[in-house]
């Protein structure tokens, strides 16, 4: 079918991210203007989601050599690795298309990158991805479940569960249950573009939105503060 | 995609919850798409709930169904119950035996396969849920249309049903909100397309009101569409049109409403 009725309209962003199995993928959309990409990337940074330790890829040709070394310093000032994405682990990361429970237990994914390490013939043995990405809208009755922390390309959808070890970043809207810190991890935060959940849980605090919880424009987090669940407009 | 004898497109009907409107729907699409010199075969695959024949007064002609064919008993053109008014219209009835397993996924993609050459389109009614039975509606079908109804358990059940679509690969998904009453929406009583493309975000090609006139069609076994003037009929020409590939505007289901209220305020209605 044809139709182009609806589609769900996007926001141009300039600077793309994307799950591979080795860490993240950065795409640019449009780089004539490097001060803007420069911009949104830092913006994205602050954020403060992104883990120690994380590579962070681009495509070779991607760049200019000076944007390439410019990058590579903002992103080794939140301590994460930068570099050229080898052509043969261009993939994304395993898609989480189990059964109705997903589980990414954290010694499975090693298991599983060795595995993809040797079949790819890539040697990086110390490449242990920190973060999961899911790069699709978690529905009704889907649930993500791991030790590390979460990117959420998507919406997670009233009755969808997100459970993390670490933090959870949704870009987009969250209705679900999302449950960050969920080994006990008191720092942990919970970030989306609309946080709008059924049940929120940090560590072993929960808290409820408000039945009249007024609509905001603004992407939220959410963290422990004094003991409490808060939450707090931000910028991204 | 139309008119290519050689292709014909394969759509599922589906819907989480049950009685939403799917037979409805497929009902009057198909008859739609034949009213555009569309060769159509309806597949009824909701087992033991036959119900697609009804609405279009075939109930009478059925001699054989599905699993006559997928049996190998007769072959498929045996068991099409052309349509009385719309020679290009044909029916694969369904069995009314009890056994949801008796046609599985397989045998359906064969006799899909089978039929392909022979039609532009071939809608497949599903049953509700997300047993064997969807498993084996969706095995075929190119892309599926997700009926849902302007409430908030239908919606959670369209949601899981895209779910379930994506994770067998059907990645062309699309929406039709049925029975929307206007005046409980503009009340806030019902929900309103922005909250439904909120949490399904998939392409809508139809918003169907709900319509008393669907009723009383079904009863005759003419679907609404083929009554002119009335609502979902309007509602129905517009999506067959949209699935052809048209551009085509959603009516203004409010403004309507006000303005048979304002009629209806001057005893014009
Ligand atoms: N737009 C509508 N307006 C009024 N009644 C409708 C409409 N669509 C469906 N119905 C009624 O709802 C009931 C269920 O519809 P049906 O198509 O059998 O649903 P399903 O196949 O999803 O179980 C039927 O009685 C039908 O006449
Ligand atoms: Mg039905």
């Amino acid at each position: 079918m044809k139709t182009r009725l609806n589609d769900t309209a996007q926001e141009v962003e300039l600077v793309k991210i994307k799950g591979v199995k080795q860490g993240l993928l950065l795409t640019f959309s449009d780089i004539s203007d490097f001060n803007k990409v420069e911009a949104e990337i830092n913006s994205k940074l602050t954020s403060g989601f992104f883990m120690r330790g994380t590579h962070i890829f681009f495509k070779p040709g991607d760049l200019s050599h000076a944007n390439e070394e410019l990058l590579r310093k903002i992103f080794a000032r939140y301590g994460l690795i930068f570099k050229v994405m080898p052509e043969v682990i261009e993939k994304t990361a395993p898609e989480i298309k189990a059964d109705d429970t997903v589980e990414t237990e954290y010694e499975d994914n090693k298991e599983e990158q060795e595995r993809a390490t040797q079949e790819e013939t890539v040697k990086e043995s110390d490449d242990i991805t920190q973060m999961l990405v899911v790069n699709r809208t978690l529905r009704g009755g889907q649930e993500i479940k791991t030790k590390s922390s979460v990117l959420v390309c998507g919406n997670v959808n009233p009755g969808a569960q997100v459970i993390a070890g670490g933090s959870i970043d949704i870009r987009g809207k969250c209705y679900g249950m999302v449950h960050a810190g969920a080994y006990g991890n008191t720092e942990a935060f919970i970030i989306a573009d609309k946080l709008h959940p059924t049940q929120i849980r940090i560590a072993n605090l929960v808290a409820r939105p408000p039945d009249d919880m007024e609509e905001t424009e603004m992407a939220e987090r959410a963290s422990i503060k004094d003991g409490q669940i808060v939450i707090e407009p931000i910028d991204r | 995609m139309s008119g290519n004898k050689t292709r014909a497109e394969i759509i599922v009907i589906t819907s989480g919850k049950g009685g939403v409107g799917k037979t409805t729907t497929t009902a009057n699409i198909g008859v739609g798409l034949a009213m555009k010199d569309k060769k159509v075969a309806l597949i009824d695959t909701d087992t033991g709930l036959r119900n697609l024949d009804l609405l279009l007064g075939l109930e009478n002609r059925i001699m054989y169904d599905l699993v006559d064919v997928t049996e190998g008993r007769v072959p498929y053109k045996k068991a099409l119950v052309p349509h009385k008014k719309f020679r290009n219209l044909f029916l694969l009835p369904t069995s009314q035996v009890k056994d949801k397993s008796s046609v599985n996924p397989e045998a359906l993609m064969k006799l899909c396969d089978e039929m392909k050459s022979e039609f532009d389109y071939i809608l497949i009614d599903c049953p509700a849920g997300i047993e064997q039975g969807f498993q084996t509606a969706i095995a075929g079908a190119d892309c599926a249309i997700v009926v849902t109804m302007p409430e908030i358990s239908a919606v959670r059940d369209a949601d899981k049903i895209i779910g379930e679509l994506g994770r067998a690969d059907k990645d062309n998904i699309k929406l039709i909100v049925n029975r929307i009453r206007p005046q409980m929406v503009e009340q806030g009583d019902m929900l309103d397309m922005k909250d439904i493309n909120d949490i399904l975000s998939i392409t809508c090609i139809g918003q169907v009101p709900d319509d008393e006139k669907v009723v009383t069609s079904t009863n005759r076994g003419e679907p609404v569409i083929m009554t002119e003037d009335s609502l979902a009929g309007r509602a129905y020409k517009n999506i067959v049109r949209r699935i052809l590939g048209e551009d085509v505007e959603f009516m203004d289901l409010h403004k309507d409403t006000f303005l048979r209220r304002l009629k209806r305020a001057f005893g014009m209605n």
